[in-house]
């Protein structure tokens, strides 16, 4: 298995419309809820907001990675979605952010699979992938820059 | 070149870790320093440091949002910070730490051992897995619940032991909140939360309902713990089972759940399970509460020896467990054993640090202090430390201090109504039964273990 498998397409949101940071986080749950990796919507969103509180996963250059590590979910999994015009995050930097990554990963999970997620998180520091994403504005590009940045 | 070295982790242990750690990496690059960087993540430690990387270190960064272990950093200069920091400023972190270093600033490391204590007592409960940590979810839980009915009765037999059989009194009052309510609920929270260890919020009703249920068939603590897994991975399996229309899912964890398991689990608890096992349980009671001496003694040891021989690991909760389940059926003598076995090994070492120092070294005899105070709490893991740097001798020493100790105080009949709170709960009125006999049992098991560890141990250059 490979990070673009875990992007599918129909986990990417080109043009999120929430104007807020909780609205993203249900906009991003959404999608896993329509695409039945999770078992209990509300669960997995508390998990969400209950790790926001112990600090902002808004990681600054307009980047956020929300994410959740629970029972309700029922296999790893990754959200993308981009705003256009930006999204109030309580970032880092103080400033908007652009890109979102919501991981999903089940309590007991395969090492395998969170190891994937962890280089996403590791390529997301790279000033030049975060830009190729950035410009990417198909679903099937931004599978492509994934691919070409894997390590 | 400079070299660094640093350790991340942060609370769920699969984001920001790897951000942190690529950021001191390409910070560290760009500034033209050696660096390497151990993650902690969800997946266990990456990338280790060795004892030769922090040897050769000129200085060390802690990017994170959790406890780290900084002992083995002793005696560098340690920059501290959350992960977010290294994330937002990864080359603010690593020009500190060299200017640190530069400067030859070192920092203090707190290196007791109450914080070792500590740290393993979590590492241990993070490392629970299966079963065991639905089990230890449900212990830790019903506890609370187990240490309130102790003492409300305890107290309750200030006024007499059978003051409570008047209705109207302050002792009826008090048997009615310790025995009536919370022994009541000892069972069934046991049961709700091993089930909600498993199947998280969908597993607490069944889980309840089927503890309640083993309470009134008297299935005891046993028909607790069997309803308790029941529910859960029942409620697991159907719900990876039943599959539902989007616009029904909302109803899976609220209704459909909680529901259908409740009733399976309750009625296989009324129909199927629990009259075997509250056969069990009343044959249990019954040789308990009706065995001679030999069996006492025998019971006394095997609990004690478990309680000793991994410290707070498993064994030594299997042996808790047992206690504090039977208290719930209002018998207290193995709970008496259990702990006073469990604070035997502490004390015991720290008793053989004083009588016989020449068994330690300088830093074992330092912790030895500590293990008097972690000893008298009922904090087993206080011997841990000892253990780990010696376990073939240390070990068989304080299982048979804690197996002497369980045998006497089940031969005494010593009892004891609450859970736990080593010698603090000594003072409190009726908690403990033969008291005078109970400190005795204490006190020949911590001198069996330092001789003991006199025996085992060869001497300790100095």
């Amino acid at each position: 298995m490979e990070l673009k498998d875990f992007i599918k397409p129909e986990f990417i949101k080109m043009e999120l419309a929430s104007q807020d940071k909780k609205g993203v986080i249900e906009e991003l749950v959404q999608v896993l809820e329509d695409n039945n990796v999770i078992f209990d919507r509300e669960i997995v969103l508390n998990g969400v907001m209950e790790r926001e509180k112990k600090g902002t996963t808004g990681v600054g250059n307009g980047v956020a990675i929300p994410h959740v590590k629970s029972n309700a979910v029922k296999k790893p999994a990754i959200v993308f979605g981009k705003s256009r015009k930006g999204i109030e995050y309580e970032s880092l930097d103080g400033k908007p952010a652009y890109l979102f990554f919501l991981i999903a990963v089940p309590e007991e999970s395969d090492n395998q699979h969170i190891k994937l997620l962890s280089t996403l998180s590791r390529m997301l520091v790279h000033e030049d992938f975060r830009e190729a994403l950035s410009k990417a504005d198909t679903p099937a590009a931004i599978r492509e820059v994934v691919r070409r940045y894997k390590k | 070149m400079k070299k660094l070295v640093a350790t991340t982790s942060c609370p769920t242990g699969i984001a920001h870790t790897y951000m942190a750690a690529e950021s001191l990496e390409q910070a560290a690059k760009e500034l033209g320093v050696e660096i390497k960087v151990e993650t902690c993540g969800s997946v266990g430690v990456e990338n280790e440091l060795t004892e030769k990387d922090i040897v050769e270190a000129d200085a060390v960064i802690v990017a994170a949002d959790t406890n780290v272990d900084t002992n083995r950093f002793q005696g560098k200069y340690v920059v501290t910070a959350a992960t977010s920091q290294a994330i937002d400023d990864a080359k603010g972190l690593i020009k500190k730490a060299l200017q640190g270093a530069e400067e030859g600033k070192t920092t203090e490391v707190k290196g007791d051992i109450y914080s070792q204590v500590s740290d393993i007592k979590s590492a241990r409960k993070s490392e629970r897995r299966g079963p065991y940590k639905h089990l230890m979810t449900g212990v830790s839980h019903m506890i609370p619940f187990v240490v309130v009915g102790g003492l409300a009765i305890a107290i309750s037999f200030i006024f007499g032991i059978k003051a409570f059989e008047e209705e109207g009194t302050l002792a009826a009052a008090l048997m009615q909140i310790g025995g009536g309510s919370a022994f009541a609920l000892m069972v069934p929270v046991l049961a709700g939360y091993i089930a909600y260890s498993i199947a998280d919020r969908p597993g607490l009703a069944p889980g309840m309902i089927g503890g309640i249920l083993a309470n009134q068939i008297g299935a005891g603590f046993l028909g607790g713990i069997v309803a308790g897994f029941l529910a859960g991975y029942f409620t697991q399996w159907l719900k990876n089972t039943i599959k539902l229309p989007k616009s029904f899912q909302g109803l899976m964890p609220v209704l459909i759940l909680p529901f259908i398991s409740s009733l399976v689990v309750g009625l296989l608890m009324i129909y199927v399970i629990g009259q075997p096992v509250q056969a069990v349980m009343e044959g249990l009671k019954s040789w308990l509460q009706s065995m001679g001496d030999v069996n006492a003694v025998l019971l006394g040891i095997i609990l004690g020896a478990m309680m000793a021989f991994d410290m707070g690991g498993p064994v030594n909760k299997a042996a808790y467990t047992f206690g504090v389940g039977l208290l719930g059926s209002n018998i207290y003598e193995p709970m008496a054993a259990v702990m006073a076995a469990g604070m035997t090994p502490p004390l015991g070492l720290a008793l053989a640090t004083v009588l016989f120092s020449n068994r330690f070294n300088k830093q074992e005899r330092e912790a030895g202090k500590a293990a008097w105070i972690l000893g008298i709490s009922f904090i087993t893991e206080g011997a841990i430390p000892f253990a780990a740097a010696d376990p073939f001798r240390v070990i068989p020493a304080i299982m048979s201090g804690s197996a002497v100790t369980g045998a006497l105080s089940m031969l005494f009949g010593a009892s004891l109504k609450a859970p736990h709170g080593g010698i603090f709960v000594l003072p409190i009125p009726n908690v403990v039964g033969n008291l005078g006999m109970y400190v005795v049992a204490i006190l020949a098991g911590m001198i069996i273990t330092a001789v003991m560890l006199r025996i085992l141990k060869p001497k300790v250059e100095q």
